[in-house]
C-alpha cells in the first residue's frame, strides 16, 4: 500500500463560505444528536465512545440512516464508485466482479486518511465503497457517514472470516464494516547484513535500531503512531494509546537519540523501496509491506532473499487491519453490498492478497501453509524466509492496536513527533 | 504647447483640440480604455491569487473542526484568533529554529553555487559558443523537458551505495568510494538543490550575457584593461540585473523545497521550512499551522523580491 504523504487541497466550497455568516468557532459542526454508541472509552467532551481492544463498542443504528432492505436486485447501468489508498486493489479482481454483476467500476485513489475523510465530508461525492482504517470508524458512523450494513447480503464473512472478525471490538456485531486486509509492524532488514539468528537471538530487538553499527542506514516509518509505538514497546509500553505525557515524551526523546547515534530517516516507501535499493539495511516494516516488495524488486530472487521481516516470537507487537465500509451517499447500495460479499469470498480475497502483499483474514488460509501453497502466480504467497510476516488470527489477542485518540491527546504524541522531526 | 490662460469660446476649444489631435495626439479614447486592458489579468490574480490568498489567512487565523480535526477558515477578521500564529513563532524560536536556520544555510550555498557554476556556463555559451551556440541553448533548455521529480528520482539511483556515483569514485585511488550519499546528509540534500535549480539560473544569466555589447569590451581591453579587469568593470556589473533575476527565479522557490529533501535524505537533521509545512499539511489537526506557514515564508520572500523590484526599477530609470 502506498501510503504516499501527498498533497490533498481542501478547499472550502462556495457554499461554505456563503454560509460563513456566523463565528463558525461557536457551532459543534458535525456533533451527533444521538449518542453514537454504547460500551467503549468514553471521554470528556467527546461525542462517542473510543473504542479499545478490553472495551468493545456497539454503534447505534440511527433512526434516519437504516440499513437496505434484504433482496433488493442489483442497481442496473451502474458504475459502482470505489474510494481506496492507491495500489490496494487488484484491478482483475475488480473487473471479475464488474463482469459478474454486469456493472462498471470506477476506482479513486487518496493519499491519507486526512484527504478521505475532507472529501467524503463535503457530501458531494458518491462513492459506494470505503476503504477506512479503524482509527476514523467513530467520526465517520457518529456523523452517519458510513451506512449499517444489511448482512444478509454478506454470508461470506460467517462463513469465511477469522472468528475476531465475527464480533471485533471496534464494531461488535460488524453492523458498519467488514474486515479487509490485516498486518504487523515489524522490522525489516538486509539479511546480508543482519542474520535472521542474529536479530532473533536480540533480548530486545527493538534496540537494533539504535546499534550505532548501523548509522545512517536506519529508517522508520513517516507516521507519528507507528514511529512512536516502536519507541514504546521497546521500553516494554504495550498501550499504544497511551495518554500518559511522561512515556509519550520519553519515546519522542528516544527518537531523538535515535538521531542522533544513527542519523534515523523517516519514509513511508523505505520497507519495500528502499531496503531491496540499499538506500536501508534497516527499516520499520509493515508485513504487507515486505510480501509487496517482491514486486518491487522486479521478482530478482536473488534481491528479494536478502530482505528479512521480524515480528515478536511472542507475537506481542503492533497489529491492525483495514476495513471496508459503505459511505451514505452512494447511488449503488445493492452492488455494493455486493461488492463486500465478493472480496470475502475464499479466492478472490486470496487473489488479491496475492497482488496487494496484505494478507486477508480468510479461515481457510492456514497461516503455516501461506509460505507453501501457491497462488494464482504460481508462488508462494508469503516467501518460506518472511514467515514472520504472516498474521495469525491469535495475534490480535496477542498484540496491540493503535486507535483513536482525542485531539488533547493526539497533540500529545504530535508534540513529541514534531520536536523529532525538527531534527 | 503653451495654451494662453484666459476665458475662450467654445468654437476655439475644440479648435485647439482638433489641432492637438492632429499634433500627433492620436485618436482620443475614453479614459477607461486603457486601463480596460489589465482587466482580464487582474480578474485572474483576483480569483486566483487574492482570493486563494485571503483563503489561506481565513485559515490560518480560523479554527479546526471539533471531532475531523480539519481547517475551519474563519472569513470575518473580527473572529480571527492568533493561537496558531503564536504556536508557530513560539516553536521558530524553541525547538524548530534548527529547521529556519539550516534551511537558509542550504538555499543560501546552493544559491552561490548555482550562480558561481551557472555563470561561468552561461558566460562560455554567450562568448565562445560560436556557430554552437544553438546547440548549446538547446542543451541547457534540455533539462526542462524533464520534470524535476524525475530528475531528483534519477539521482536516488545514481548515489545508492552501489550506484555509478560510488562505481566512479571506486576507479579514482586515494578517496572514499564507499560514501552513504542518501544516509541523510546536508551535502547531498544541497547538491540536489544545486543540480534542480541551475537551469533556471543559467538562462536568465545567458539572455543578459548575449546581450552585453562586444563593442563596450573591446573599448575596455582598448582602454588598456586586462582581460581580468574588463570582466570585473565591465562584464559583472552589466550582468548585475542577470544575477539578481536568476536568484529571484531560482533561489525564491528554494525556501519552499522539501521534495529534494524528502527524496535525497529523509532525515530529520536535514529538514526545512518546506517541510515544516508538509508535514502540518499532512498532520491531523495541524491544517492552520500549515497555513501560518505559508504566510510566514510569504513574508520571508517578499523582503529579496522588493529589493529585486526596487533594484531594477532604479535601473530602468537610469537607463531612460
Amino acid at each position: 500500500m502506498l501510503r504516499t504523504a501527498g498533497a490533498a487541497a481542501a478547499l472550502p466550497s462556495l457554499a461554505a463560505i456563503m454560509d460563513a455568516c456566523s463565528n463558525p468557532r461557536d457551532a459543534g459542526s458535525n456533533s451527533a444528536t444521538d449518542p453514537a454508541g454504547s460500551g467503549g472509552l468514553w471521554q470528556k467532551g467527546w461525542p462517542y465512545p473510543l473504542a479499545r481492544q478490553d472495551k468493545p463498542v456497539t454503534w447505534n443504528i440511527f433512526p434516519d440512516n437504516k440499513p437496505i432492505a434484504s433482496n433488493l436486485p442489483s442497481e442496473k447501468n451502474a458504475t459502482l464508485q470505489l474510494y481506496n489508498w492507491d495500489q490496494y486493489v487488484w484491478p482483475k479482481v475488480v473487473n471479475e466482479f464488474a463482469d459478474k454483476f454486469k456493472c462498471k467500476v470506477q476506482i479513486t485513489t487518496f493519499n491519507n486518511m486526512d484527504e478521505a475523510l475532507a472529501k467524503m465530508r463535503t457530501g458531494q461525492l458518491p462513492f459506494d465503497i470505503f476503504f477506512p482504517t479503524i482509527d476514523v470508524l467513530g467520526k465517520l458512523i457518529s456523523t452517519k457517514l458510513l451506512q449499517p450494513l444489511n448482512q444478509d447480503y454478506i454470508p461470506n464473512l460467517a462463513a469465511n472470516c477469522w472468528d475476531v472478525y465475527q464480533n471485533p471490538f471496534y464494531d461488535q456485531r460488524w453492523q458498519y464494516t467488514v474486515p479487509y486486509t490485516v498486518y504487523t509492524t515489524g522490522i525489516g532488514y538486509n539479511r546480508t547484513v543482519i542474520s535472521d539468528d542474529e536479530i532473533r537471538a536480540m533480548s530486545n530487538p527493538y534496540d537494533i535500531f539504535w546499534d550505532p553499527k548501523y548509522k545512517g542506514q536506519v529508517g522508520i516509518y513517516d507516521d507519528y503512531r507507528e514511529a512512536i509505538s516502536m519507541a514504546l514497546l521497546r521500553k516494554g509500553i504495550t498501550d499504544l494509546n497511551t495518554t500518559d505525557t511522561a512515556a509519550i515524551t520519553q519515546a519522542g526523546q528516544d527518537l531523538i537519540d535515535l538521531l542522533q547515534v544513527n542519523n534515523v530517516r523517516t519514509s513511508i516507501n523505505g520497507a519495500y523501496l528502499g531496503l531491496p535499493k540499499g538506500q536501508y539495511q534497516l527499516h520499520q516494516a509493515w508485513s504487507g509491506d515486505m510480501a509487496a516488495a517482491w514486486f518491487y524488486t522486479a521478482q530478482n530472487m536473488a534481491g528479494y532473499k536478502t530482505m528479512g521481516y521480524w515480528y515478536p516470537k511472542d507475537r506481542v507487537g503492533a497489529i491492525n487491519n483495514d476495513c471496508i465500509a459503505i459511505p451514505t451517499n452512494g447511488k449503488n447500495p445493492v452492488l455494493a453490498h455486493q461488492f463486500i460479499n465478493f472480496m470475502l469470498d475464499y479466492t478472490n480475497a486470496m487473489n488479491n492478497f496475492a497482488w496487494v502483499g496484505y494478507q486477508v483474514p480468510q479461515k481457510q488460509a492456514d497461516p503455516t501453509t501461506l509460505t507453501t501453497t501457491k497462488s494464482t502466480y504460481g508462488e508462494p504467497y508469503v516467501w518460506p524466509w518472511l514467515k514472520d510476516a504472516v498474521v495469525l488470527e491469535s495475534d490480535f489477542t496477542a498484540g496491540y492496536l493503535e486507535l483513536e485518540l482525542t485531539p488533547p491527546v493526539d497533540a500529545l504524541w504530535h508534540d513529541a513527533w514534531s520536536k523529532f522531526q525538527s531534527g | 504647447m503653451a495654451s494662453v490662460p484666459g476665458p475662450t469660446s467654445r468654437r476655439e476649444r475644440r479648435r485647439q483640440r482638433k489641432e492637438k489631435r492632429a499634433a500627433g495626439q492620436g485618436v482620443w479614447y475614453p479614459r477607461w480604455y486603457w486601463p480596460s486592458f489589465a482587466a482580464p489579468a487582474s480578474v485572474y490574480l483576483l480569483i486566483f491569487f487574492v482570493l486563494p490568498l485571503y483563503i489561506i489567512v481565513s485559515l490560518a487565523f480560523g479554527t479546526v473542526d471539533p471531532v475531523f480535526q480539519s481547517p475551519v477558515p474563519v472569513y470575518q477578521p473580527w473572529f480571527w484568533t492568533s493561537q496558531y500564529l503564536t504556536k508557530v513563532a513560539s516553536e521558530a524560536v524553541g525547538y524548530n529554529s534548527g529547521v529556519y536556520l539550516r534551511t537558509f544555510f542550504f538555499v543560501i550555498v546552493a544559491s552561490l553555487a548555482c550562480v558561481v557554476l551557472g555563470y561561468v556556463v552561461a558566460y562560455y555559451v554567450a562568448r565562445f559558443g560560436g556557430k554552437r551556440k544553438g546547440l548549446f541553448l538547446a542543451l541547457l533548455i534540455a533539462p526542462f523537458f524533464v520534470s524535476y521529480l524525475m530528475r531528483m528520482l534519477a539521482w536516488i539511483d545514481l548515489l545508492l551505495p552501489g550506484g555509478y556515483v560510488n562505481k566512479i569514485l571506486g576507479w579514482i585511488p586515494f578517496i572514499p568510494h564507499h560514501v552513504n550519499w542518501l544516509g541523510g546528509y546536508p551535502g547531498t540534500v544541497i547538491l540536489g538543490l544545486i543540480y534542480g535549480y541551475i537551469p533556471y539560473m543559467i538562462l536568465p544569466f545567458f539572455g543578459f550575457l548575449d546581450r552585453i555589447d562586444q563593442n563596450l569590451l573591446e573599448a575596455g581591453r582598448d582602454l588598456g584593461a586586462s582581460p581580468a579587469r574588463t570582466f570585473l568593470r565591465v562584464t559583472l556589473p552589466l550582468s548585475r540585473p542577470a544575477i539578481l533575476a536568476g536568484l529571484v527565479i531560482a533561489t525564491l522557490p528554494m525556501f519552499g523545497d522539501y521534495y529534494t529533501n524528502d527524496l535525497l535524505s529523509n532525515s530529520p537533521r536535514t529538514e526545512m521550512i518546506g517541510n515544516l509545512m508538509d508535514h502540518a499539511f499532512n498532520n491531523t489537526g495541524q491544517g492552520p499551522l500549515a497555513a501560518v506557514l505559508v504566510l510566514l515564508l510569504m513574508i520571508i520572500l517578499l523582503i529579496p523580491m522588493f529589493y529585486y523590484l526596487r533594484s531594477t526599477a532604479n535601473e530602468l530609470q537610469v537607463s531612460e
